[in-house]
């Protein structure tokens, strides 16, 4: 495939940005996403077939995803866009590795732009495999793009602002909600987030919406309540929910069975970040920030020249963050590129970091609350599986912690864990957890499982289609 | 406890909801043998969900049922068989009229 000066991967709110930014300055910007449509996880559009007929009983964010899609449209003969590709690899030569249409390609770049975003964090406990166990995001596409209610008694658990709009939408969908279980206590909080709020008038606006359609529908909002284990067999038929303290450890005696049927689970966000690990760039480890991120620049530059990281992916913030990163990253990249002066690029990113400056006072008093306490990575008793694709068990990692290992790869190595098709996503951010809270280590000390390409499952026909491809250009042109 | 299919008691379905939206052509699709409704626009797996069908798959190990948990194309739980292709993922496949759907048992029950 040609090369491309500037290539975006990911085209949720800050690739599109970035993608945006970037064009009206004369880049030539390739952006891959690998979806079937544009908007990412919370600007997802609906499928063909589906016709929007009240984009008001959408919701706001749903409304603010058009517009910015809209936007886009405008400028795309500017900007090549390549749907349904996946993006499984990054190379020392400034090349990345394509999977499209049953077969890979590579696509060269100078400077490139990670927007990956962010997944829902995995938390192990008794249960948590059995169908009918949502995670909050998974949920949220089914309602908000599929209008597929995630069943007729559902209980939400986790924490933070995601949850309450999640049930919003399952309630203004006609769902049934049994309760939503607020691990934090945001009660004693609401005037620190007050505090934080100024300027932020609409997130206000949407986060007392939301509360308000919660109370009117009757639904309880129990604050400091966890989920400690689900039953059932082939089908879900109770969870066990408790209140927590300060660390989010069950209380004593306050452990009681609900009935439901299906339960979506919200634990904030882990970033994804393989490919800018796998491309080498530096990383810190922060629970707050989603895990391992790529350390940055104020130009949203990682470690390594010319690649750019922002959204969720390099920080979970939420999708105005990531619209502002993103347009920060897109003039950055056009200033490297000579398309901007650098007076020109500065004068056009000041308007873009003072409103992140705004949206950041609001973040943090959220992330105080809804950081995980170390009760939520007890919940998992002996059985319970830790690593969903190679079945391992926490007996497992206790015999091994047991036995004086200390870092991730060598449990890997005895296990298997992190070694099947999820590529460690659902075991990795919990198992960090569970390890430095055992052996009283930092993350740094557990380490992790670098990723390796295939960064996601790509089928071996795939890749050798790849070789027939790339013989007959190497014989068609000059490129080596 | 294994079987192809859940039993139909067991069925407990998600709902299709309409509201703010007009649902593409409704068609048929086979799952194991056995139709269901479809709408054009729908993943498999929000189909299935909403006929009911909860388990995608039987684990090789422990052989327990496993179904659509992170519905964004990265747990590769619900790992199915469309139109004969094994590992198609349910949660991003999108329905075709006449696909022909395999849950998947685990690999003793495969085998014997």
């Amino acid at each position: 495939m040609e090369d491309s000066e500037f290539v975006i991967v990911g085209g949720g709110p800050g690739g599109i940005a970035a993608a945006m930014e970037a064009a009206k300055a004369g880049v030539e910007v390739t952006l891959v996403d690998e979806n079937e449509r544009l908007g990412g996880q919370c600007f997802r559009q609906f499928e063909k077939g589906f016709k929007v007929v009240d984009p008001e009983a959408l919701g706001l964010d749903y409304q603010e995803g058009q517009e910015l899609l809209h936007q886009f449209g405008l400028m795309e003969d500017k900007i090549r866009y390549l749907s349904k590709t996946l993006v499984w690899g990054i190379f020392e030569n400034r090349t990345i590795a394509l999977a499209r249409d049953g077969a890979s390609s590579t696509l060269g770049f100078k400077c490139l732009l990670a927007a990956t975003g962010a997944y829902d964090r995995p938390v192990p406990f008794p249960g948590w495999t059995l169908p009918g166990v949502f995670t909050a995001g998974g949920a949220q596409k089914l309602v908000k793009s599929e209008r597929v209610l995630p069943g007729e008694n559902i209980l939400l658990a986790g924490t933070g602002p995601l949850q309450l709009v999640l049930a919003h939408q399952i309630l203004e969908a006609g769902g049934k909600i049994e309760a939503i279980l607020e691990a934090g206590n945001f009660s004693r909080n609401w005037l620190r987030g007050f505090l934080g709020i100024w300027g932020n008038w609409d997130f206000l606006k949407e986060g007392l919406r939301y509360l308000r359609s919660i109370r009117k529908a009757g639904v309880p909002l129990l604050q400091r309540h966890i989920i400690c284990e689900v039953h059932g067999e082939g089908r879900i038929q109770e969870a066990v929910i408790a209140e927590v303290d300060r660390d989010w450890r069950p209380k004593p005696d306050t452990a009681r069975a609900v009935e439901v049927d299906s339960i979506c689970l919200g634990y904030g966000l882990v970033s994804s970040s393989e490919l800018t690990m796998l491309a080498g760039c530096g990383h810190s480890y922060d629970l707050r920030l989603g895990g391992y991120v790529p350390l940055r620049s104020a130009t949203m530059e990682t470690t390594v020249p010319g690649i750019y990281a922002v959204g969720d992916g390099a920080g979970v913030a939420g999708r105005k963050v990531a619209i502002e990163e993103g347009r920060i990253a897109g003039i950055s990249a056009a200033r490297a590129l000579g398309h901007l002066s650098g007076t020109d690029a500065a004068e056009q990113i000041k308007p873009c970091l003072k409103r992140l400056r705004r949206i950041g006072r609001f973040r943090r008093v959220l992330d105080d609350i809804s950081l995980p306490r170390r009760g939520l990575y007890e919940l998992a008793q002996d059985d319970t599986i830790i690593c969903r694709c190679e079945e391992v068990t926490l007996k497992q990692l206790k015999d091994a912690l047991a036995v004086g290992i200390l870092r991730m790869k060598d449990f890997k190595r005895i296990s298997r864990m992190g070694m099947g098709p999820c590529e460690g996503r659902m075991c990795v951010p919990s198992v960090i957890e569970m390890m430095r809270h055992r052996l009283g280590a930092s993350a740094e000390d557990v380490g992790c499982l670098l990723p390796r390409p295939s960064i996601k499952p790509v089928a071996l026909g795939v890749l050798a289609a790849a070789g027939t491809a790339e013989r007959k250009t190497a014989h068609g042109s000059s490129r080596s | 406890m294994e079987s192809g299919k859940e039993s139909k008691h067991m069925r407990t379905g998600g709902k299709r909801v309409s509201k703010g939206v007009e649902r593409g052509e409704p068609f048929e699709i086979e799952v194991d043998g056995e139709k269901i409704v479809a709408y054009e626009g729908e993943t498999v797996g929000a189909a299935l969900l909403a006929a009911g069908q909860r388990t995608l798959r039987y684990t090789n190990k422990l052989e327990r049922p496993r179904g659509l948990y992170c519905g964004i194309g990265l747990c590769q739980e619900c790992r199915i068989t469309i139109n004969g292709v094994p590992n198609a993922q349910a949660c991003q496949t999108l329905v075709t009229p006449g696909c022909r759907v395999e849950t998947v048992k685990s690999l003793k029950r495969r085998e014997s």
